[in-house]
């Protein structure tokens, strides 16, 4: 009779990382296909890029909570901290102070 | 009486003066008639031409007019300071021991603008910390509370050109994304994962950095390519593990490194030889808050004084967001060294963390909303025979979006009887 190896830990983590992997996968597929502006390449705005690029390492910070002065400060420091490109970064700079009020 | 008199000169007077002047226009030759006729006619044609101008900016004022008014371009002073960070305390308590308040932090980050393209920053980390008092017999006790102050970065930025950065300085270094994204108001569970042990938090030497955009979807590729002094040994040796003042064995790496200062007041680097590393990374959103960024980065150089003895690190960091409230992040860190005595140690471990906001299940329920549940299970392994597995579970309450009160519970397993106790934590964090 054949012996059924059982898995080690080893074992198991590989198994549970091919099956995050898939998992992963498997939403991203889903979620790009129900979304119908895949694929399309249209010019961002600032607002689009301040909403995709700030949150997604810390929440958000309004646009109110600094002068324009200091928008300019900390979007030069978010551009090399954060990895922004230096277009991005103008126009997520303009959409903060246009929006900062002060 | 003599008021009405007065107001009747006044206005007999102006007529008169009226009179005089309508007769002077009727004394007109045809010439300056002719001249005024062709003055007033170029007047309406600017008067035309001033409402054409007036009328233009109307039909686009809805796509380009600002809110609000935008400062003046040139006028506003080039240098500019600010003083961001962020301040903690947290509660603690380990199984079979007496619960306290653990910490109280405050890390400020002072940035200072000096023109469009040179910025330094500096982070600082100034907490309080248990004292130590020297007894009688020798012996030493916990006692009151000290302050201590460390400089987490100190660096200078500048913008060489759109896509290339010159940073120099203590800098952040980018192994994997931990250490550049870390606060206590944007980690969302209080304490490090464990295999970031592993990797050096900052470095002393000279980067280059940049981020080139691959579409118009935002799409992006981002570089950094450093040399620092890296590593060094803590007795000068390359062998694995030195004694500590109370004989006990400690590892002998010191990822703190070396300033090139040194203990006599003379300079040169411990150990001859700088490290060499770098990340490279991928963004690729689809959408707002919708988004996956994949990165690889490494580091390499000698760490004992005589420059035989190689270490090396290597990490894959990944990032997942789908919605506003669903996030997923981890990093595998894996690192090499070389010994004098037990060979080549590979010290290694990896963390994966999820994390949902409950505002996604829509309850409008104020408290639900403000809520985020937090999981993490990170894994080290030094190979020096223990290895730790903890799992942590949590939430990130949400008072503001930069004051947080989490708590967690971890669960921790370990081959060192000293490291296996589970403990809960609460903090309470603001970014500022």
């Amino acid at each position: 009779m054949k012996r059924v190896r059982s898995l080690n830990a080893r074992g198991w983590g590989i198994v549970a990382w091919a099956a995050t992997v898939v998992i992963l996968a498997s939403m991203i597929i889903v979620a790009r296909a129900g979304d119908g502006k895949a694929g399309q390449s249209k010019a961002l705005t600032g607002e689009d890029l301040y909403k995709i690029s700030c949150n997604r390492c810390h929440a958000e910070r309004y646009a109110r909570e600094f002068t324009p002065a200091q928008w300019q400060t900390l979007m030069t420091h978010m551009r090399v901290r954060g990895n922004l490109p230096a277009t991005q970064t103008k126009k997520i700079l303009k959409y903060l102070q246009e929006e900062s009020g002060n | 009486m003599n008021i009405h008199f007065r107001t009747l000169g006044v206005w007999a007077a102006g007529s008169l003066l009226g009179l005089a002047w309508a007769a002077r226009a009727t004394a007109l030759s045809d010439e300056d008639f002719n001249a005024m006729k062709e003055q007033l006619t170029r007047q309406a044609q600017r008067i035309e031409q001033l409402e054409k101008l007036q009328a233009a900016p109307t039909n686009t004022a809805g796509v380009v007019q600002p809110i609000h008014p935008m400062p003046p371009v040139g006028l506003g002073a080039t240098h500019n300071f600010l003083m961001v960070g962020d301040a903690e305390v947290q509660f603690r308590r380990v199984e079979g021991q007496h619960g306290a308040f653990t910490l109280a932090d405050f890390a400020p980050i002072f940035l200072y603008r000096a023109s469009d393209n040179v910025l330094f920053e500096a982070g600082f980390d100034i907490r309080l910390q248990n004292g130590s008092t020297s007894l009688l017999n020798g012996r030493t006790h916990d006692s009151g509370a000290q302050t201590s102050i460390g400089l987490s970065f100190a660096q200078l930025d500048y913008l060489l050109n759109d896509y290339v950065t010159i940073v120099a300085g203590d800098m952040v270094l980018p192994l994997g994304t931990y250490s550049e994204r870390a606060a206590g108001w944007l980690n969302k569970i209080p304490n490090d994962p464990l295999p970031r042990d592993l990797l050096p938090g900052s470095g002393i030497g000279v980067q280059l950095r940049g981020t080139i955009p691959l579409d118009m979807s935002g799409q992006l590729f981002s570089y950094a390519v450093y040399g620092v002094n890296g590593p060094s040994s803590m007795d000068g040796s390359g062998a694995a593990t030195t004694l500590d003042a109370g004989s006990n064995a400690v590892p002998n790496l010191d990822l703190g490194g070396n300033v090139g200062l040194q203990s006599d007041g003379t300079t040169g680097n411990l150990h001859g030889s700088p490290s060499g590393g770098g990340r490279l990374g991928w963004f690729i959103p689809w959408k707002a808050h919708y988004d996956l960024e994949l990165g690889v980065s490494g580091q390499s150089g000698t760490w004992d004084d005589a420059g035989n003895r190689r270490w090396s690190a290597g990490v894959l960091d990944a990032a997942l967001h789908l919605s506003p409230y669903f996030e997923v992040k981890g990093e595998y860190i894996e690192t090499r060294q070389e010994t004098d005595d037990v060979g080549t140690l590979r010290p290694r471990g990896y963390w994966i963390q999820v994390a949902y906001k409950l505002a996604g299940l829509d309850l409008d329920l104020p408290l639900i909303n403000d809520l985020e549940l937090v999981n993490r299970y990170d894994v080290l392994d030094d190979d020096m025979g223990t290895k730790t597995h903890r799992y942590t579970v949590g939430y990130v309450y949400y008072f503001s979006n930069t004051l947080l009160f989490e708590g967690d519970y971890n669960f921790v397993h370990s081959d060192d009887p000293a490291q296996a106790h589970n403990d809960v934590v609460f903090q309470l964090a603001y970014g500022f």
